[in-house]
């Protein structure tokens, strides 16, 4: 089997431009044998007198294709080795014509003038000025042809296949055509030029006999021969099997399917009927007959997976696949129904123990499989660019470079930036995104502020961002989240990010990328996740969500302070944006999906649970945003901008400082609904109806209580306003005689219920 | 190749039998397929020289525009601008050895030298315009394309050769 530089994808390397010189001296030297480097001859065959041309362009096509289809019918080479010329139909044609109008006002092509130019023809050198100047045009114009060069675009298309006969059978017929037209050459030429010198000669019989017999070896070579060179294919195949290479798990698949791998695509094989009623979240449903022709696109390109009920069909389609050179085609171990029992089985009906890591995940890949949801996008989004907020890897990225719509931003430090960057990536500083808004500081800013930032760099709501962070994943989740303010979720993050691109030392480049500025619309009301602090002091008072602080833990205790007050929001929890993360060879990305899912799950009742996070301006907390929303599947995830900083920086918003022992029990809006009915029905009975909570270790710093109640009150009272239903009851703590009597420390969370009880 | 004896030295040597040059540019063309991966091309060499010029001239106008630009810094770094050096180097060797070199404008013996020179510019800008709109020419699309027995690529012969017997006639004079 050869491997091919192409095949290698090393076709940029120094060794494939030293193999490419010494073919294009052989190219050359034929040309040169074949007497094109004289204008004179290569006109001949538009004026029916020198029909050189035809006689060594149709031998040398019969010979490659020939030669190409033995190589391929042994095994000798793989289909996918090789590039395929893709038909664009309407530029070939149009090209073609052009081109052809070209080749005779000059009478030159350019690998002919090249010979020319080296046999000293001064219109060879004048050909080759103007074909330098011609491709100039091109790209002067090219805004106005680039529609012309992509016309009728239509990927690699096969005239034996469009015939409905074999590439041999078609070879066969080809080669019967170039004999005739070997013979009619020679006639031709004798009657108009006297010429026709192999016309009826020994040597033309013999080359045509030569042509056609080798022809039609190729074609009677039964297919799938199993030559002894085609051999290794067949056992590599078998071997592969053997080991088992060509399976991927149920559990493995899962954890790809939820991290959103672009590189995935999931084939569901069986009936339209049996897909509709089920099938794994984010397959596609392919017949297996239509398969080749549906993965094309796909061929040795990310994982292709095949599933069906059981594994017998897969099987078969996926050794059929790999006959036709797909090297990326894998099986789903044990089909749906394995799938069914790794993965879907619920933890409680499983015989074996489970640790609590394995029921955590259980749990994450149920939620995300059984959710009901539609896919994040339809059909074969798993490898287009357009699916949602989710991480994409570096071969991805750098098939997809210089793409319209797609925009890399970089968003390392000006200095690090211009000394190298991924080609056509433009850089960005985080902050741009931020301002004072309502008198605090690095706040997100206003929508209309972000579709303005978002034209300026190109984008359009058609556009796939890519982010690309250094060691602080922050920095890009920042920018995630601004643009989902803006309303623009086509985006995702470069795992690994620039030190993983560079690791693998893919291309950079040090130029500025061309930018045209576009106008973003302005998405009014796409942010629905970000709440101001008059919403956290209500979830923090009835303990409606888990308010998740993010911070180093010693800023959260309130050991460590760069504010007025030290410490953290009554009830939140902490857990440090740094625990998401781990770095090794300085490449920083996300911990494995499972260890997140399993941490979070610990500290988060459910995915439907409602969530904040906060941490000292929102930076921190975009990353616990991103990885709770968008890699887990936590469906309720609110960000406080706000944060810290503008918490501590409100004297009547309630601190709380040192360390919870766990998580607070959080309650669901039925519960508070139902609480608040007891409470009514209960107001003369003085007993609590909640269990006390559980107890703070520090007691809260003081110095605000003085005056806090007052203010909580007026929150509580603009938050009743805002939420009409419930404000009979809300702003009940206000009337309280008692309000500004608080006890210590862990009791201000509860002023409001404690006090609907005291009633 | 087919060196013969009765030639006179000084004078040009026959050329190769057609047929088995189309065999030995098949073989060639082949041997591309089964160690590049890729087939033969003349046209992006040229193409690239010309963005490498102009960019000698305007280089941020080329490193902005949306054909060129792709092509990255260095745009001569790349296969078929070897191949095309190699094709100059080929065509050399074998002019040299087979003592056909003759510095000329190759014309008609009745033709002006003005009327071939226009018309080796217009054809030159056509052809290598045609060519990047077609993504190849001769080479890389006729010939590669079909040996490749890509549908595109044969309809691309097929019109190159329409367009070229379309215009033959208009053109006649400059080989007459």
């Amino acid at each position: 089997m050869i491997t091919t530089f192409f095949g290698q994808d090393a076709l940029g390397g120094n060794a494939a431009f030293v193999v490419s010189l010494l073919i294009g001296f052989g190219f050359g030297f034929a040309l040169e044998q074949a007497g094109f480097g004289s204008s004179r001859r290569l006109a001949g065959i538009f004026y029916f007198r020198d029909m050189t041309v035809l006689r060594v362009m149709f031998t040398a096509m019969v010979t490659a294709m020939l030669g190409l289809q033995l190589a391929l019918l042994l095994g000798f080479v793989g289909a996918e080795q090789i590039y395929f010329l893709p038909t664009i139909y309407g530029a070939q044609i149009v090209g073609g014509l052009l081109f052809g109008a070209g080749f005779v006002l000059s009478s030159w092509c350019p690998g002919t003038a090249a010979v020319g130019l080296a046999s000293g023809r001064l219109d060879a050198l004048i050909f080759l000025g103007g074909a330098a100047l011609g491709s100039i045009l091109f790209n002067e114009f090219y805004g106005v042809v680039a529609p012309l060069a992509s016309w009728g675009d239509s990927g690699v298309k096969f005239v034996w296949a469009a015939l409905g006969i074999s590439a041999p059978g078609f070879a066969l017929m080809f080669s019967g055509v170039a004999v005739a037209a070997f013979w009619g050459a020679e006639w031709i030429e004798k009657r108009i030029a006297g010429a026709g010198p192999f016309l009826g000669s020994p040597f033309l019989k013999a080359f045509s006999v030569t042509i056609l017999g080798a022809a039609l070896a190729v074609a009677l070579l039964p297919p799938g021969t199993s030559l002894p060179i085609a051999a290794p294919a067949e056992s590599a195949l078998l071997k592969g099997m053997e080991a088992g290479v060509d399976h991927i798990d149920p559990d493995e698949l899962a954890d790809r399917l939820m991290a959103g791998d672009p590189g995935l695509l999931l084939v569901d094989m069986r009936t339209p009927a049996e897909f509709s009623s089920f099938h794994i979240r984010g397959a596609v449903n392919v017949a297996a007959g239509d398969l080749p022709d549906f993965l094309g696109p796909y061929k040795n390109r990310g994982t292709i997976v095949l599933y069906s009920n059981g594994m017998t069909h897969p099987a078969q389609a996926r050794d059929a696949l790999a006959r036709l050179g797909f090297t990326n085609a894998y099986l789903l171990t044990d089909g749906l129904q394995g799938f069914m029992q790794q993965v879907l089985k619920p933890g409680s009906l499983r015989s074996e123990p489970l640790t609590d890591s394995h029921a955590a995940r259980i749990k994450a890949w149920r939620t995300f499989f059984l959710s009901g949801l539609p896919p994040p996008a339809a059909r074969t989004a798993a490898i287009q660019p357009g699916a949602g907020p989710r991480l994409v890897e570096t071969d991805w990225l750098q098939q997809n470079i210089g793409r319209d719509d797609v925009r890399i931003i970089d968003l390392r430090p000006q200095p690090s930036y211009n000394r190298g960057h991924i080609p056509g990536s433009v850089r960005m500083d985080p902050e741009h995104f931020r301002g004072v808004v309502g008198g605090v500081s690095s706040m997100l800013l206003p929508v209309d502020m972000i579709a303005r930032h978002l034209g300026l760099l190109g984008i359009t709501p058609q556009t796939t961002v890519i982010l690309i962070p250094t060691e602080n994943l922050h920095d890009a989740t920042l920018v995630a989240i601004a643009l989902e303010r803006g309303g623009h979720l086509r985006y995702a993050i470069l795992n690994g990010g620039w030190e993983q691109w560079t690791f693998e030392k893919r291309p950079v480049d040090t130029r500025l990328p061309f930018i045209p500025s576009k106008n973003y619309p302005v998405a009014s009301g796409a942010d629905d996740f970000t709440v101001d602090y008059r919403t956290v002091l209500a979830h923090s008072q009835r303990r409606t969500a888990v308010l998740l602080d993010v911070r180093p833990t010693d800023f959260f205790s309130g050991k460590e302070s760069d504010e007025g007050r030290a410490g953290h929001i009554p009830g939140a929890i902490n857990r440090p944006f740094t625990a998401d993360v781990s770095t090794s060879n300085a490449i920083t990305r996300f911990k494995p999906l499972g260890d997140l899912a399993e941490a979070y799950a610990k500290l988060i009742p459910s995915t439907d649970s409602s969530v904040v996070v906060s941490c000292r301006t929102g930076h921190q907390a975009s990353q616990t945003y991103f990885v709770l929303r968008h890699l887990l599947g936590y469906r309720q995830v609110s960000w406080y901008d706000g944060g810290w900083a503008e918490w501590s920086s409100r004297p009547e918003l309630p601190v709380e400082s040192g360390l919870a022992d766990g998580p607070l029990p959080v309650r669901t809006a039925g519960e508070i609904e139902s609480e608040r009915r007891e409470t009514d029905k209960a107001r003369p009975n003085p007993s609590p109806v909640r269990p006390p909570a559980p107890a703070i270790h520090a007691a809260r710093t003081e110095g605000s209580s003085a005056h806090s109640s007052a203010a909580t009150c007026q929150t509580d009272q603009l938050l009743a306003a805002k939420h009409g239903t419930h404000g009979a009851s809300d702003d009940r703590p206000c009337d309280l005689p008692n309000g500004g009597v608080r006890g210590t420390g862990a009791h201000d969370r509860w002023i409001g219920q404690t006090s609907r009880g005291a009633l | 190749m087919n060196a013969n004896a009765s030639i006179p030295s000084t004078g040009p040597k026959p050329l190769m039998n057609p047929y088995l040059a189309g065999v030995l540019l098949g073989l060639v063309l082949l041997a591309s397929f089964l160690i590049l991966g890729v087939g033969l091309g003349a046209s992006a060499g040229i193409a690239r020289v010309g963005a490498w010029l102009q960019s000698w001239v305007m280089p941020q106008h080329v490193a902005d525009s949306a054909y060129f630009g792709a092509w990255g810094q260095d745009p001569l770094r790349y296969y078929l601008v070897f191949m095309f050096v190699g094709t100059l180097l080929g065509g050399l060797f074998s002019a040299v050895t087979g003592r056909r070199i003759q510095p000329q404008l190759e014309r008609g013996p009745t033709a002006s030298r003005s009327r071939r020179i226009t018309l080796a510019l217009a054809g030159g800008i056509l052809a290598g315009f045609a060519s990047r709109v077609a993504s190849g020419c001769t080479s890389g699309q006729a010939l590669t394309g079909g040996a490749m027995l890509v549908t595109g690529s044969l309809l691309f012969l097929i019109a190159m050769f329409a367009g070229g017997y379309a215009v033959a006639w208009f053109v006649r004079r400059q080989w007459q």
